[in-house]
């Protein structure tokens, strides 16, 4: 596959904002991933980002890493694969570098605290973002709604017994039987 | 943050074991990036049970305090993580093994999906699985929604935010990164009195 420079850099542009602002981790970098693929680059419509968070679900590691990895891959190969997963880490791995040597001081930093606790007020709202994006990506149905509660209910009821990858996977199967 | 977590911090790289080869570093990461879904908070539970209970490479509060550190870090809880960790071993080259050995196994897994099964994603059986499994995704997001909300908006304070960063994303369409930095400065600049909720893994 032949990529031209343009959509590497891109990629990588795109995969470091997602990598700095995926603070408080995991779903929050859903509206990120969504906006930067969607909105901004239009590299992706909406229904391949419902297949690429489902996929980083069932998969080991982190969401962020699985998305860029496989953004990367779909956009410019193999190259594109590898750029995308390094460019993810990169920001953080910087801030990670530059403050590793008075670490100590940092961790009793009130005002790194307190900004964390802005932040995750800020995730939340993050959150509630993606449920209505995500959410109307998804749900086209009454059919859909349900399916969709009957996995948060059994998230929220059977909390420690079930894991979540098994509820995606189950849900999967339900979608093969009625879809 | 208490005497007690400050009393921790004081420790020295010095007083921790040195003689953890990069190999078994390499692989303890593997193993955790292995077996991890999801990411991030969950992530917490296996790495604590990995370096702390298991190979004892660290106590349960030194544990803790680096894992605040982690989270309070742009970017994945789990790369930052094996990196802080990886560095308190073997300096540098410890962490860039750790951040390795914790990508390498999601790396390896997606990059063999998307080279393999790209070519099947219109395939309908696909698609309908697809259909189902995002759903769950979508319940897994308002579940974390309900979580998290039922933590944090009981405070004024965060409802505030909490609409003011949501409103930004939603009726001004602006970049989510422009809710998150919001949000930190709206905390940390009109709210003065706030106590500090800990870090748990667990949750």
């Amino acid at each position: 596959m032949i990529v031209s420079m343009k959509i590497l850099i891109d990629l990588i542009e795109s995969f470091m904002v997602i990598g700095l602002s995926a603070c408080g981790g995991g779903l929050v970098t859903i509206p990120l991933i969504q906006h930067e693929m969607v909105n901004v680059r239009h590299w992706l419509v909406s229904n391949d980002i419902a297949k690429i968070l489902s996929i980083a679900q069932m998969t080991p590691g982190p969401i962020a890493i699985n998305a860029a990895t496989f953004v990367g891959f779909k956009i410019a190969g193999i190259i594109g694969s590898v750029m995308a997963t390094l460019a993810v880490i990169f920001p953080s791995l910087i801030i990670l570098i530059t403050i590793s040597s008075f670490l100590k001081n940092i961790k009793q930093n009130e005002a790194v605290i307190k900004i964390n606790q802005g932040i995750q007020a800020g995730v939340l709202s993050l959150i509630l973002f993606a449920i209505w994006s995500f959410g109307s990506t998804v749900i086209s149905s009454t059919l859909d709604l349900f399916v969709t509660i009957a996995a948060f209910l059994m998230l929220l009821f059977l909390k420690n017994k079930i894991h979540p990858v098994l509820v995606i996977v189950l849900c999967g199967i339900v979608g093969l039987i009625i879809y | 943050m208490s005497t007690h977590q400050k009393e921790i911090c004081t420790h020295s790289i010095e007083e921790l074991p040195n003689n953890i080869s990069l190999a078994k570093i390499f692989w303890t990461f593997f193993r955790i990036g292995l077996f991890t879904f999801g990411g991030g908070l969950a992530m917490g539970t296996v790495i604590r049970y990995e370096l702390a209970s298991k190979n004892k490479w660290v106590t349960d509060d030194e544990f803790l305090s680096e894992f605040a550190t982690a989270t309070v870090i742009p970017g994945s809880i789990a790369v930052n993580i094996a990196y802080l960790q990886g560095y308190r071993f073997r300096g540098k080259i410890g962490a860039a093994t750790a951040v390795m050995g914790t990508i390498l196994p999601s790396f390896i897994t997606i990059f063999a999906i998307a080279y393999f099964g790209l070519p099947y994603f219109n395939h309908p059986k696909v698609v309908a699985f697809f259909r189902g499994s995002a759903l769950a995704v979508a319940g897994q997001l308002l579940f974390t929604g309900f979580i998290f909300g039922k933590k944090l908006l009981v405070k004024w304070k965060n409802i505030v935010i909490c609409l003011i960063s949501l409103l930004m994303a939603t009726v001004l369409g602006l970049h989510p990164i422009w809710s998150l930095i919001t949000a930190a400065i709206l905390d940390y600049f009109l709210f003065t009195k706030n106590n500090h909720t800990s870090v748990d893994p667990d949750c």
